[in-house]
């Protein structure tokens, strides 16, 4: 924006050559600017008036016009009391529409519904809490009988969805209403039935595992499976949420169970290949709990073509709330299954390409979640071949990893210093010190990574500090001349193996004794 | 200047190119000792024994302009003391001329060094008091118009101290207060010196009307002090044979009628009611021209039906309408303020509900005697016209609609039908055309509040079946001025677009150049700002649709913020206007995303950055701030539910802002607190578990928001609640 500091009113000229306005003056000098300043008061007013309704309202679900913009449900500036009085009320009336006869009954039901679910969808407000005590759920639970409207439905289950996002007594509270939602989801509803149905018991599930064990006793797996096969996205993504809420375990029965059915890998994959990034974060979080949870879901999913759909994402997303779960899942499948790195990502092939590109993208990443991810990943692939290896320590991986073992936090420094040292050996296969790959370790050793492993020796975790001190060794054992000890020695190395002298843990007192011993015993120095 | 051979005529012109340095520089282009030469320059050429007189005048105008730069010296009391001798000295000199440059002086130190002024308020009240008695009249009013400066330093350190409570950091001595009682008495001398015929002539300014402004001023000084001291004159001369004595009591009635408590005044008023409803049929024009501004005066002041309080009662109405529309018929200016009159009146009604009811019986009389009005040929200016359509449009505002429907309907075809004549008008001289486009500015401006008043009441109805006929008259109003957009017909179409909603779409292709042509008025800035807030009511009406003209519109509001030549105070407007059009048009603004949200980073950064020397500035940076917090608010809210990522790369940006600008306590403006806290809430709504870590990382918002939870402004806790409930879901995602 120009940064003009002129004058703001030139017309305030001194005093001295025109006089002051007198009081007794035309009544027109005055209005015109005074209606002006109505009209843009009106304006702002509008303006405001639009926001807030944008903010108030919680819209269900994008095929529903009338969540969007509707003077009623402005309910605004009216104190919690009230609200609650009002609440209460809604409830009451909840009641006294139920035994209605007649003409104008249905109507009157939904009205009242709708007044609820306005109520409900107040921000910030904990009115859920006020509609539970006056007993709303049984109340809501006849609304949904087999037989009424679907708008009926569908405003009942909206009031129940608001219910399920409240506190946890209050989520419970839905029991007896968890059989009918379920019913509800199936083939014979309306989709935006079906799919409010299926939020509300996403929301529910979400909740914790006891809840998610008696929606599964229900039967809710299957119908919901169903829904993500359904072609309208918002459908498809809101039952995928609901869905990945559901066998998020940690019992992995719902997991294995949802691979079972039928048509599940085409649906995950004709969801993964529209192009809506909302549709694929929910399916790559279905993804991301079965490959955490479910061994058979595992091998279906990496010889599926799944993961290539993924890696695609993780290639040219720039979304965040769908990188997570892409990396994720994928980080579960190559961690999981040999399959992944030995008969997907073939080096040579287009496709190692991209996901390296991915991972690099993650690595550099703001967000710590995804560079975390990223180097376990990555770490994975390195245990690979040798040529995994080789393409891996060429690319714009390595001053990254370097960078992040010396100064990421604790956890990525790990996974960045797994798959340095992966870098650096090839395994024997027996029970032999692994081969060093004398030219991956010292441009590690070379690019100041080794102050980094050294901090990790005197890491309070003893996985933690038993990989530093193999990577130590590995660098007295291999750097070339003879080198590697005094440069471990240069960078206090030695009095971080000799804090292991007398540790507990016999393991590491062994290696790390051995270790001074072995290179800086009695003939250490003589050279010079 | 201080070489002692240099003749005369240097030495003048020294001072005279001083006087325009001065008046030209600001105070902090100079450093001090700069400044003592530049006040020893001018106080050795206002030694008048010394001097030539030309010299003095010169000297005494570049003190004048030099004044602002001599805090400095001020604060000194020395050199204070000296300053104020010698222009003190000065105001007595012999020449006239001086002696008014003098007096200017005064009233500058008056407004700049208030604080410093106790020990010479003896002698400048006998100074000033002298002069306004018997001095030459221009000298006279600059004597009068220290006080009514002195009377503006102390209302505005009133007004500070109620609004701030009684912690106020500027000193208040209430000279006035203590003044009064010889201050009034040679004010209301002063309303009787008026001119024959001065109220026929706009913009005239003399010793009367200078003395009735002060007094007013006076009145809102010391409120009901003043009553006792004015109401023995208004008595004594209002029933005078002598015209003069009935006009200057009338006057002084009218003037002191602002600022006395409703107490005290009501009295006096149903009291003088009477008198003065007879008085408008006074044999003097003057008298009869002041007692109807007084009736305006008193309906303004006195005539608050919501509160109970009014001089108007159900039996006194007819009457008073009966005066009223007997007066209008009077010649040009004693009608204008009766239009005054019965604009104040009808204002007492505004929003009072079912009261306006009262009015109803008597409007379709009142329309017909405006419109007559307005249609009156014997006036030579303009003022009557303006008057009477202006006053039409607060009886449209402030009527009670339902009852007056068929009314308004008909004066809008009337009104349309007066428009369409504008066209007509034989244009033979630039004269012409001016006087044509001022009448279409009025005539537009009453179909705008009859469009508003419509809309505001749901009975669009009624009138939409118009909506093309309207818009075809404003689209010749426009095609009339080739080389600017006419103002008021853009704010008519803002209006028009709001009562039609989508439906405008229709007119859209017409339209369009001109709205473009209005946002690309840099120079008639004004013209730029309205077609600005007419960008927000088509957004508003249009939703979607307004999409394809969103390229063209989001081009020239960009270039607006970029151009240094527009005026200030459009680009907080632009920046809200930005924000509607997010709102509106959702992920369809990704493309604007770039180029706009440097701009809006620049404009926050201007926030902070601006010097704010005075209100203005603060009030701009306000502004400025709650443009920049609305644009943000409607962005994110645009994209919440498609492609809130897009605000990502921004939000750390973002946050900073709006956290370093509510930590600052020195931002008191609620509305801009408020726009604040809620973009907070939109942050967090559109970018959800994305932001996550601001939040966890920065503890303000908590500390802030319970802080406004607990604000006595509903709204504002409202949102701070909303905002609560938002934060608290990303926290727990």
């Amino acid at each position: 924006m120009a940064d003009d500091s002129a004058s703001p009113s030139p017309s305030s000229a001194s005093p001295l050559q025109h006089h002051r306005d007198a009081i007794k003056s035309s009544v027109h000098n005055t209005s015109a600017s005074r209606r002006r300043e109505q009209a843009v008061a009106i304006g702002k007013e509008r303006r405001e008036a639009l926001i807030r309704a944008k903010r108030v309202c919680q819209a269900p679900i994008s095929g529903s016009d009338e969540a969007e913009m509707e003077e009623g449900d402005m309910v605004v500036d009216e104190d919690k009391a009230c609200l609650e009085a009002k609440t209460a009320h809604a409830v009451e009336e909840l009641k006294s529409a139920l035994s209605n006869q007649g003409k104008g009954a249905q109507k009157k039901k939904i009205e009242v519904l709708r007044d609820l679910r306005r109520l409900l969808s107040q921000p910030g407000l904990p009115l859920v809490d006020a509609a539970v005590k006056a007993g709303a759920v049984p109340l809501i639970v006849q609304y949904l009988s087999f037989g009424s409207s679907d708008e009926q439905l569908l405003e009942a289950a909206w009031c129940l969805t608001n219910i399920a996002a409240g506190e946890p007594e209050e989520t419970k509270s839905l029991l007896p209403a968890l059989p009918l939602l379920i019913a509800h989801l199936g083939e014979k509803s309306s989709t935006l039935v079906a799919e409010q149905c299926a939020w509300a018991i996403g929301n529910v599930a979400g909740e914790g595992a006891e809840l998610r064990s008696t929606l599964l006793a229900q039967g809710a797996l299957r119908p919901l499976a169903r829904l993500m096969f359904s072609s309208k996205g918002s459908t498809a993504r809101t039952a995928a949420w609901a869905m990945s809420n559901l066998i998020k375990g940690p019992d992995p029965k719902a997991a294995n169970e949802l691979i079972n059915v039928d048509g599940l890998l085409n649906a995950i994959i004709a969801n993964l290949e529209k192009g809506e990034e909302e549709l694929a974060t929910e399916v790559a979080w279905v993804v991301v709990y079965l490959s955490a949870l479910s061994e058979r879901a595992i091998g279906l999913i990496a010889r599926s073509s799944i993961p290539q759909l993924l890696i695609g994402r993780l290639f040219s997303s720039e979304n965040l709330q769908l990188l997570i779960p892409v990396l994720r899942g994928l980080g579960n499948l190559i961690a999981a299954d040999d399959y992944m790195v030995d008969s997907v990502l073939i080096v040579g092939n287009n496709i190692i390409d991209q996901a390296l590109s991915g991972l690099i993208k993650c690595l550099k990443s703001d967000t710590r979640v995804l560079r975390k991810e990223a180097a376990w990943a990555l770490a994975n692939i390195v245990a690979g071949s040798l040529e995994h290896k080789k393409l891996i320590f060429a690319s714009e991986a390595m001053p990254l990893l370097i960078h992040l073992v010396t100064s990421a936090q604790f956890d990525i420094r790990r996974e960045a210093a797994y798959t340095l040292g992966n870098l650096c050996v090839v395994p024997t296969g027996n029970c032999e010190l692994p081969k060093i790959i004398v030219e991956h370790l010292v441009a590690i050793v070379d690019g100041g990574a080794l102050p980094g492993f050294i901090h990790l020796v005197r890491s309070a975790d003893v996985d933690t500090a038993g990989l530093g001190l193999q990577f130590l060794e590995m660098v007295m054992r291999g750097y070339p001349n003879g080198q590697g000890p005094k440069l471990v020695e240069m960078e206090d190395g030695i009095e971080a193996m000799e804090r292991f002298q007398f540790h507990e843990n016999e393991l590491m007192r062994n290696m790390a004794n051995g270790l001074v011993d072995r290179y800086f015993g009695e003939d250490y120095g003589l050279d010079e | 200047m201080t070489n002692a051979d240099a003749p005369p005529s240097l030495k003048q012109a020294t001072l005279d190119a001083l006087g325009y340095v001065c008046e030209e520089i600001s105070p902090e282009d100079l450093e001090q000792d700069q400044v003592n030469a530049v006040l020893t320059a001018v106080v050795q050429g206002m030694n008048y024994v010394e001097n030539s007189s030309d010299v003095c005048l010169a000297a005494v105008k570049a003190l004048c302009n030099a004044l602002d730069f001599a805090e400095t010296n001020f604060q000194n009391e020395l050199e204070r003391n000296y300053i104020m001798k010698v222009v003190c000295e000065t105001a007595m000199c012999k020449e006239a001329d001086i002696r008014k440059a003098a007096f200017e002086c005064l009233v500058s130190i008056a407004s700049i060094y208030y604080d410093l002024l106790e020990p010479y308020m003896q002698t400048l009240f006998e100074l000033t008091a002298n002069a306004a008695r018997v001095d030459e009249e221009p000298v006279a009013l600059q004597a009068v118009e220290f006080w009514s400066t002195i009377c503006d330093e102390e209302i505005a350190r009133q007004e500070d101290s109620q609004e701030f409570g009684a912690v106020s950091s500027s000193c208040h001595f209430h000279f006035v207060e203590k003044a009064v009682s010889l201050l009034v008495p040679m004010l209301l001398e002063t309303l009787m010196k008026q001119e024959e015929d001065q109220d026929q002539d706009d913009g005239i300014w003399n010793i009367s009307m200078a003395g009735g402004t002060c007094l007013g001023l006076v009145a809102r000084a010391v409120k009901d002090a003043i009553v006792p001291l004015v109401m023995p004159f208004i008595e004594g001369n209002i029933t005078k044979p002598d015209w003069r004595s009935r006009e200057a009591a009338t006057f002084a009635f009218g003037s002191i009628l602002e600022g006395p408590s409703m107490k005290k005044l009501t009295p006096l008023v149903h009291a003088g009611f009477d008198f003065l409803l007879n008085a408008t049929k006074d044999q003097n024009s003057h008298v009869r021209d002041t007692t109807a501004w007084t009736l305006s005066r008193i309906f303004e002041f006195v005539h608050l039906p919501i509160t109970g309080f009014s001089v108007v009662t159900n039996a006194n109405l007819p009457r008073i309408i009966e005066i009223l529309l007997t007066s209008i018929k009077d010649s040009p200016n004693v009608s204008e303020k009766i239009c005054g009159a019965l604009y104040f009146l009808a204002q007492g009604y505004e929003d009072a509900g079912s009261m306006s009811s009262v009015l109803t019986p008597f409007l379709g009389e009142i329309i017909s005697a405006l419109l007559a009005t307005a249609d009156r040929s014997d006036s030579s200016n303009s003022r009557l016209c303006a008057s009477a359509y202006e006053t039409l449009n607060e009886i449209v505002r402030c009527s009670h609609i339902s009852e007056t429907l068929n009314m308004t309907v008909q004066l809008l075809q009337e009104i349309l039908k007066r428009l369409n004549q504008t066209f007509e008008i034989p244009i033979a001289s630039s004269d012409d055309k001016e006087k044509q486009s001022d009448l279409q500015a009025l005539l537009c401006g009453v179909v705008q509040v009859i469009l508003q008043k419509f809309s505001s009441c749901h009975e669009k109805s009624a009138i939409l079946h118009f909506a093309d006929q309207m818009m075809v008259l404003f689209l010749r109003v426009f095609s009339c001025n080739s080389s600017n957009v006419h103002e008021e017909a853009m704010l008519a179409i803002g209006a028009l677009a709001y009562a039609t909603g989508p439906e405008f779409v229709k007119y859209m292709p017409e339209f369009y150049k001109y709205l473009e042509m209005g946002l690309q008025n840099f120079g008639a800035y004004q013209v730029c700002c309205v077609s600005v807030g007419v960008v927000g009511d088509i957004c508003h009406a249009l939703d979607n649709k307004v999409l394809p003209y969103c390229d063209g519109i989001m081009s020239a509001l960009l270039k607006d913020l970029s151009s240094s030549e527009l005026h200030r105070s459009v680009k907080p407007p632009i920046l809200s206007c930005i924000g509607d059009i997010a709102l509106t048009i959702g992920e369809n603004f990704e493309k604007y995303v770039p180029y706009t949200m440097p701009m809006l980073q620049g404009a926050a950064e201007l926030c902070f950055r601006m010097d704010v020397p005075d209100d203005d500035s603060i009030e701009y940076r306000n502004e400025l701030s709650r443009s920049v917090f609305e644009a943000y608010s409607g962005i994110l809210q645009g994209f919440k539910n498609s492609k809130s990522e897009l605000m990502m790369p921004y939000a750390g940006n973002i946050f900073q802002f709006v956290e370093l600008f509510l930590k600052d306590k020195s931002s008191v403006d609620e509305c801009v607190t408020k726009a604040g806290v809620a973009m907070v809430g939109d942050l967090a709504d559109a970018l959800g578990p994305n932001i996550k870590l601001l939040f966890k990382e920065s503890n303000f918002h908590s500390e802030l928001l319970g802080q406004f939870c607990q604000s006595d402004d509903e709204q504002l806790r409202e949102t701070a609640s909303w905002v609560q409930g938002v934060i608290t879901r990303v926290l727990v995602s």
